[in-house]
């Protein structure tokens, strides 16, 4: 996989988000969030619905443009920028919903990625190549995404980030409606990520088997503020956290769970 | 064994093409042989109908934005040839806007073709620069303002277009075989643009916009990109039309061409290049049985014919037809394949 | 001034009629996304009600023979059957397609509507003399103004007051604008879509049968094109003030018409046989610069 990893001192080492603020007309869907990802991590953005997470994404990802606040790779500005050119500077995500180009093909799905990157035809053919093979999608890359199970569209719209080559992937909800061999083999393939492709990885998930398995910290929203960040044990700990999930009665095996 | 295996992936490489040339280039044989002047006729006109509706297919195949301007392109074009080579005598009497190097000379076949064809290009291109910021219906809508912007100038524009009067004494050099190189010329073009990264781009922001954007694709740059080269091919259907008529009107470039390229590429399938070479076909054999029996048919002793305006009304009702009950065309949204060959492959695979 | 005042009486006039339209076409999009281009055939074949159909040229009178409130009821009555006809044959099928799929087959609609005609009546322009006494100029605070441009603007006037009352005071009304601004809602809420769409093609046939009345006064003449270039005018018309917006589409109407008639009057010379040109160009300027139109209603963003 080496070919993939474009491995060298210039790949930024953190995507930061400064002191975000979003606001739909009166509501306020982000209120301060700091936030940083770093290079060779998996950090979990967790937080019950309507929390911002996927407004956290989408300011990162150039899609909604902060009110107040700043987007930082390495010491590059990048909010202001377009959600096209965010991707090329080398951050990728995935949707809840897969989003795939559903008239092409797994395979035409992966090399639009890598094209959109700035690689060639060739090198994006086989960098897609590489990526089915790794997460054992060889079967259906001829396949149109129309026709696609619900799991396999997941698998492709990671598959499809990971193609850009990204140095920071950020996955919405990658687990949302898998079963449980499904979900163990999603955990297997995105503690590989950082390693392999030499990227941070940002994993929103409200699977928390998949949360505490891989991320090496967690970043908690709650009502768009950050409410807490931290190792898995210290956010499982995290009695304001167990409140914002639970309620007041929570104990520790329903948040596993 | 190699050697094989390499010419089967070029043929199946070269196979959508295949597909839809060598029928062509049969049904011209064999018209040329046996066909009336009527039918040879017939056959031509389809052949550069072709040349339009696989251009427009460029553009609106691949980024799934419905065009209602691109007529326009063929206008631009056709109005170039004629200024290039018609009625040397009239010309400078007649079109005295023209500037001098159009009203004074005549330029040879080929390189009127080619700088026609350049000229629907760059007009695509400026064209285009605006409108492709433009998404969906917003640049459905807009792409119909620009055809009735070319229409109120050219109808209007007397000293240079004679506005809605017709030009003639264009000279007529497409026959059958000008035709199907045209319709050669186009479908290869479609093909080669469509397995191209640009057309592979287009075509992903066409299924989803967002994911497009998210994965570094250029909306608009791709657009454009295919909106040139579409609007240079249906600007060669144009040349080849007013060489083929032999006269010019700015009304040949208007709503009724458009209407029926439309309904053509709608019949065949929108998104898929087999589907505009098969909705000519199909439209264009209508029209020809209409065209026969609007002239009238011998039932023994009585002759029926049927009423002017049926075949436009048949027309627009089969084009309802198909919107309603199969949407994406008699095509679907498929390339004709080589089935055999990608089953063998298949099991050799396993 | 004078002459000023007199250019200003011809572009309300004009966009009176074509604020007729623009409302007729943006209430059927309100409620259906459908971009109707065969209300100009609605015009038209409004208008053709009016004489026998025949190859002759200066036909018999038909519904045009009637007393004059029985042939304003039977020219609104042909076209609000012919509105509801296409809507049951050809659009309501199509409901849940995508608007240029919907914009194609009201092209098809159209086109099909337009050689009907032709094949009844043939394809060459008609006189028929209907109403001429309208036509006297009448003089009003000093100027001289046409009587069927007095009518048109109070036909306007009134039409768009009883179409506010309509929409604010009715029930069906009141669905109607939950309809158009947010479709699937409304049907959640219990608003009956095919009641809702069917009374406001009733309403885009009245209007367009209004139009045509007040066109075939206007000119005298039957042309199949007739109904084009009004439908065109009104489309972009709606663009301009914004899709979906009733008021938007009124005011489109009036700028197009006040746009026209000034651009015709005050262009340079040379400039004039294009002033539909700067029209349409227009339209493509807002729509770059205000992509949803002057009124923006229930902006609804895709989420991502």
């Amino acid at each position: 996989m080496t070919a993939t990893a474009t491995a060298g001192p210039e790949r930024p080492r953190r995507l930061q988000a400064q002191g975000i603020h979003v606001a739909f007309g009166g509501i306020k869907a982000l209120t301060g969030v700091d936030l940083t990802i770093r290079r060779g991590e998996v950090m979990g953005l967790i937080g019950p619905n309507g929390a911002g997470k996927t407004t956290l994404v989408n300011v990162l990802t150039g899609f909604q443009a902060p009110t107040e606040g700043r987007v930082l790779l390495e010491d590059r500005v990048l909010q202001g920028m377009k959600a096209r050119d965010v991707a090329r500077a080398g951050i990728a995500r995935s949707f809840q919903a897969a989003r795939l180009f559903r008239d092409m093909t797994v395979e035409e799905n992966l090399v639009v990625a890598g094209l959109g990157t700035g690689l060639s035809r060739r090198q994006a053919r086989e960098r897609a190549h590489e990526i089915i093979d790794w997460i054992g999608c060889a079967p259906i890359a001829a396949t149109i995404c129309d026709s696609l199970s619900y799991g396999d569209e997941r698998r492709i719209s990671i598959a499809r980030a990971l193609a850009m080559g990204p140095s920071f992937a950020l996955l919405d909800e990658p687990a949302s409606g898998m079963n449980e061999s499904e979900c163990a083999a999603l955990m297997q393939v995105i503690s590989e990520l950082p390693a392999r492709f030499d990227c941070g990885v940002l994993l929103i998930e409200h699977n928390m088997t998949v949360i505490m398995g891989v991320c090496q910290r967690i970043h908690v929203l709650d009502g768009g503020r950050s409410l807490a960040e931290g190792t898995p044990d210290e956010v499982q700990a995290n009695p304001a956290v167990r409140r914002a999930y639970l309620g007041e009665k929570a104990d520790h095996t329903e948040l596993v769970i | 064994m190699m050697q094989k295996s390499s010419v089967i992936a070029c043929l199946e490489k070269a196979w959508p093409v295949l597909v839809l040339v060598l029928p062509l280039l049969v049904a011209v044989v064999l018209a040329d042989l046996y066909g009336s002047v009527l039918l040879k006729r017939t056959v031509t006109d389809a052949l550069i109908k072709i040349v339009i509706v696989v251009g427009l297919y460029i553009f609106i195949g691949n980024t799934g934005i419905v065009s209602f301007g691109h007529i326009g392109f063929a206008g631009i074009a056709a109005y170039f040839a004629t200024w290039m080579t018609c009625c040397a005598m009239m010309k400078p009497i007649t079109m005295t806007g023209l500037p001098d190097f159009l009203r004074l000379e005549t330029y040879s076949l080929w390189s009127t073709a080619l700088v026609s064809v350049a000229a629907a290009g760059l007009a695509a291109l400026l064209i285009g620069l605006v409108l492709m910021r433009l998404s969906g219906l917003a640049a459905s809508i807009s792409t119909l303002a620009a055809l009735f912007i070319f229409h109120a100038v050219y109808a209007n524009w007397d000293n240079v277009t004679m506005g809605r009067a017709s030009i003639v004494g264009i000279p007529t050099y497409v026959t059958l075989w000008v035709g199907l190189g045209g319709a050669f010329l186009a479908i290869i073009a479609a093909y080669l643009y469509q397995i191209s990264s640009y057309g592979l781009a287009a075509r992903a922001a066409r299924d989803d916009e967002v994911a497009a954007q998210a994965a570094g694709i250029s909306l608009y740059w791709n657009r454009l990109i295919a909106f040139v080269i579409s609007g240079m091919v249906v600007g060669l259907g144009g040349v080849l039309q007013v060489h083929f008529m032999g006269t010019i009107s700015v009304n040949a470039f208007y709503l009724n061409l458009t209407f029926l390229t439309l309904a053509m590429l709608v019949v065949g399938g929108m998104r898929s290049l087999a589907g505009a070479v098969v909705g000519v076909v199909v439209l264009s054999t209508i029209a020809d049985v209409f065209r026969r029996l609007e002239a009238g048919v011998d039932l023994g002793a009585t002759r029926l014919s049927t009423p002017t305006g049926t075949q436009e009304m048949f027309l627009a009702a089969l084009m309802l037809l198909i919107l309603i009950f199969r949407k994406d065309g008699l095509m679907g949204r498929r390339e004709l394949r080589l089935p055999r060959l990608r089953a063998g492959r298949a099991r050799a695979a396993q | 001034m004078r002459n000023f005042m007199q250019v200003m009486v011809d572009a309300v006039a004009l966009g009176s009629l074509l604020a007729l339209v623009a409302l007729a076409i943006g209430l059927v999009f309100g409620v259906m996304r459908l971009i109707n281009f065969a209300q100009g055939d609605y015009i038209t074949i409004g208008a053709y009600a009016l004489v026998v159909p025949t190859a002759s040229l200066t036909p018999a009178l038909f519904i045009g023979a009637l007393p004059v409130p029985l042939m304003v009821a039977g020219v609104l009555m042909v076209v609000v059957l012919l509105a509801l006809a296409t809507e049951r044959v050809a659009f309501r099928p199509l409901r849940n397609s995508d608007p240029a799929t919907l914009l194609i087959s009201s092209f098809a609609v159209s086109y099909f509507l337009q050689h009907l005609v032709m094949l009844l009546h043939t394809g060459r322009p008609k006189s028929v003399g209907i109403g001429q006494a309208l036509t006297t100029p009448i003089e009003i605070l000093g100027l001289r103004v046409p009587g069927i441009q007095v009518v048109t603007m109070a036909v306007t006037a009134a039409l768009l007051i009883a179409l506010v009352l309509f929409l604010k005071r009715t029930p069906m009304g009141i669905q109607m604008r939950a309809a158009a601004e947010n479709f699937q809602m409304a049907r959640l809420l219990g608003v009956p879509a095919n009641r809702v769409i069917a009374v406001a093609f009733v309403i885009s046939g009245l209007l367009g049968g209004t139009v045509s009345l007040l066109l075939i006064v206007q000119t005298g003449t039957l042309d199949i094109r007739m109904g084009l270039m009004p439908v065109i005018f009104a489309f972009f018309a709606t663009v301009i003030g914004g899709m979906g917006s009733l008021a938007g589409a009124a005011l489109g109407g009036f700028l197009v018409g006040v746009a026209s008639v000034l651009l015709q009057s005050y262009l340079p010379e040379g400039l004039r046989p294009f002033r539909d040109a700067f029209v349409f160009g227009l339209v493509i300027v807002i729509l770059l610069v205000r992509p949803k139109g002057l009124i923006v209603i229930g902006a609804a963003r895709e989420r991502v």
